[in-house]
C-alpha cells in the first residue's frame, strides 16, 4: 500500500459574481504532493481553513479534484468506477474528529460497529454470527469489553467514544487509517491513552497512518514524517525529527514557537 | 484585602437519582494582578466553581451546602439577584469557551457590545465618562464609543468600521477577541476566563494569551483562568490550582507546583501532555485515576 497525492489542486465554486461572468472560486488545495509510505504515520499539521479536512475528503473521494492525481497502490482513485471506489474503501477509513457527533445516538455500539461489515459484505462476507464475533474481537483490541455491546453512545465518556469510532474503521481491516484530529476533544489524559491505543494497534496491525492535527505536540508523538500545510499551500515536509528540530519555513517555526510548553520557564510571559 | 476569597465552597447538584455532591470545599484566594490557573479533566468541577463566583448555577439543581465567595468584602452566595446583575459584567467579566455560540448571530457586533457598555454604564457612569444626570441619547453614543475603543484595544483592525458587522463575518479569533472585549467594557475587576482558547489554534491561542497578559498589567485585575491545557496555564499564569473530583489536590505558584509537583496527580497530568520533545512510547496516561473520575 502507497499513497500518491501529485500537484493536487481543489477550488470551490464560489456564486456568480455577475449574470454570466463566473465567480472567483476559493483555493483550499494549491498543487499539493504528498507520499505516504507504507506501515508509517504521516502528519499533516495547519491551522483551521488551510484545507487539511478538503485533502481527506479528497482521499476519500467524498470531493472531486480540480486538478491533479491521488493514487492508492498506483490506481488513480478519481478514475475509478463507483463499485471499484467502494470496494477500494474497504481498505481506508476514517475516525472523525468529534466522537459526540460521529456515532449514531440511536444505534447500539454493536450495529455502530458492524455497519461497515455489512456495508462492505462483498469485501468480507460474514453471517450475522460471524460479524458479532468481530465486533466483539474489535472492541476487546481497543480495550473495550463484550458488557459494551449492546449499550448506546450516550452511555459512554469521550475517549471510550473514541474507541469505538477507531473500532469501527478497523472492522473491515483498513490498510491506511485516515485520522482527522481524533484527539482534540478529549481531555489531555485521555487523548495520551487513545495515542498509545493507536500506537499499539499499528504495531499489532501494520497500519498506515494519516493524521491530521494543529496539536505539534500530538504529531510528534505519532508521526515519522509531516508536512505543514498553510492557506491550500505545502510549506515544509520531511522526516519529524528534521521538522521540529530544523524547521526552515517560518511559518512552522511561528507554529513552534506558539505550541505552550508545560514549563513555566520557557514562558515568554515569565521573565 | 483579597480581591476574591474563596472559602470551603460546597456545591451539591440535584438530578433524578438523588443529590451528588460536586464541589468538595473549594479554596482559592485571588490577589489582583494574579491570573490564577484552574486546571483539571472534565467532570472535576473546574467550571462550576467559576460559575459559582458569578453564581450563574440556578438553584434548583445547584445548592450550596457550605462555604463563601468574598468579592470586595461582600459574600456573593448571600447578595441578591439585583446586586449579582450589578456585580456582572461590571466588576466581574466573564469569558467563555465557544466563540461561535457566544455571539447572536442575527445583532451586529456593535449592538451587542453596546448592550454591555450600557448596562454597565447605567450602574456606574463613569465607565462611559459621563456624569450621573447624563441624557439616554449621550449615553448611546458614548457606550459606542466606548464599544469601538475597546474593539480596537483587543486588536481588531478597522474597528470603527467593523463594529457594524455580524458575527458570522469574523473569523474565529475575532470572535472570541469580541468577546474578551464584552468582558472588559465595563472595566471589571475580577476577569473568569472559563477556557477562552481550547477552540482556537494555536496561533490565534498565542495571541489571545498575550491579550489577556496585557490586560492584566495594564489593568491590575485579576484572572481566573479554567483549563485544561497545562501549557497555557505554564504560560501566562502567576499561579495555578490543580482540581480533581471536586477538590483543589495541589495549588500555589505556578513554577512551584508544575515544576515540583508534590501530588502523584499532578504528575500523571504533566506526563500525559506531548510537548516537542516526548518521543515515542514516553506517554502516560492515567488510566487507574481517569476511570475513576469519569465514573
Amino acid at each position: 500500500m502507497s499513497l500518491e497525492i501529485e500537484n493536487v489542486t481543489k477550488i470551490f465554486g464560489a456564486p456568480r459574481s455577475g449574470i454570466i461572468e463566473p465567480g472567483q472560486g476559493f483555493t483550499a488545495l494549491d498543487n499539493v504532493s504528498l507520499s505516504v509510505k507504507k506501515g508509517g504515520s504521516f502528519g499533516l499539521v495547519g491551522e483551521s481553513g488551510s484545507g487539511k479536512t478538503t485533502l481527506t475528503k479528497c482521499i476519500l473521494r467524498l470531493e472531486s479534484l480540480t486538478a491533479g492525481t491521488i493514487c492508492f497502490e498506483g490506481q488513480d482513485i478519481h478514475a475509478l468506477s463507483k463499485a471499484d471506489m467502494r470496494r477500494l474503501r474497504a481498505r481506508m477509513q476514517i475516525v472523525f474528529q468529534d466522537p459526540y457527533a460521529s456515532l449514531n445516538p440511536r444505534m447500539t455500539i454493536h450495529d455502530i460497529v458492524a455497519e461497515p461489515l455489512i456495508i462492505h459484505r462483498d469485501t468480507v462476507p460474514m453471517t450475522a454470527k460471524q460479524r458479532t464475533e468481530r465486533v466483539v474481537e474489535l472492541l476487546v483490541q481497543v480495550g473495550l469489553g463484550t458488557e459494551h455491546l449492546f449499550r448506546y453512545p450516550h452511555e459512554f465518556s469521550g475517549g471510550q467514544r473514541q474507541r469505538i469510532g477507531i473500532a469501527r474503521a478497523l472492522a473491515v481491516n483498513p490498510e491506511l487509517l485516515i485520522l482527522d484530529e481524533p484527539t482534540s476533544a478529549l481531555d489531555v489524559s485521555v487523548q495520551a491513552e487513545v495515542l498509545n491505543l493507536l500506537h499499539r494497534l499499528q504495531d499489532e496491525l501494520g497500519l498506515t497512518y494519516f493524521f491530521i492535527s494543529h496539536d505539534l505536540g500530538v504529531i510528534r508523538y505519532v508521526c515519522d514524517e509531516v508536512a505543514v500545510i498553510y492557506r491550500g499551500k505545502v510549506v515544509e515536509q520531511g522526516s519529524v525529527e528534521e521538522i521540529f528540530d530544523h524547521p526552515k519555513d517560518e511559518y512552522t517555526r511561528m507554529l513552534l514557537n506558539a505550541m505552550p510548553d508545560p514549563d513555566p520557564d520557557l514562558s515568554p510571559f515569565h521573565r | 484585602m483579597a480581591l476574591l476569597d474563596i472559602q470551603n465552597l460546597q456545591l451539591a447538584m440535584r438530578s433524578y437519582e438523588g443529590e451528588t455532591q460536586i464541589l468538595h470545599g473549594i479554596d482559592l484566594t485571588i490577589e489582583r494582578g494574579e491570573i490564577w490557573g484552574m486546571v483539571g479533566e472534565t467532570g472535576s468541577g473546574k467550571s462550576l466553581t467559576g460559575l459559582s463566583v458569578s453564581r450563574l448555577i440556578p438553584s434548583p439543581p445547584g445548592r450550596y451546602l457550605a462555604g463563601t465567595i468574598d468579592f470586595a468584602g461582600k459574600d456573593l452566595l448571600k447578595a441578591s439577584d439585583r446586586d449579582m446583575r450589578a456585580l456582572r459584567g461590571r466588576h466581574i467579566g466573564m469569558i467563555f469557551q465557544d466563540p461561535t455560540t457566544n455571539l447572536n448571530p442575527v445583532f451586529r457586533i456593535g449592538t451587542q457590545l453596546v448592550d454591555v457598555a450600557l448596562h454597565a454604564g447605567h450602574n456606574d457612569p463613569s465607565i462611559l465618562g459621563l456624569s450621573k444626570d447624563a441624557s439616554r441619547g449621550a449615553m448611546k453614543k458614548a457606550a459606542r464609543k466606548t464599544a469601538i475603543e475597546m474593539l480596537d484595544k483587543v486588536g481588531i483592525p478597522n474597528a470603527s468600521a467593523r463594529i457594524d458587522d455580524y458575527p458570522h463575518q469574523f473569523s474565529g479569533g475575532m470572535r472570541q477577541r469580541v468577546l474578551i472585549a464584552m468582558a472588559m467594557v465595563g472595566k471589571p475587576d475580577l476577569l473568569i476566563a472559563d477556557e477562552p482558547t481550547t477552540a482556537l489554534d494555536v496561533s490565534v491561542q498565542a495571541q489571545i494569551l498575550r491579550l489577556i497578559h496585557d490586560l492584566v498589567a495594564e489593568r491590575n485585575i485579576g484572572v481566573l483562568l479554567i483549563t485544561h491545557n497545562l501549557g497555557v496555564v505554564a504560560q501566562i499564569c502567576t499561579h495555578v490550582a490543580v482540581m480533581y473530583r471536586g477538590r483543589i489536590l495541589e495549588s500555589g505558584p505556578v513554577r512551584d507546583v508544575l515544576k515540583h509537583p508534590t501530588h502523584v496527580y499532578t504528575q500523571a497530568l504533566l506526563d500525559s501532555v506531548p510537548t516537542v520533545h516526548t518521543k515515542r512510547g514516553e506517554l502516560r496516561g492515567l488510566s487507574g485515576l481517569s476511570q475513576e473520575a469519569s465514573a
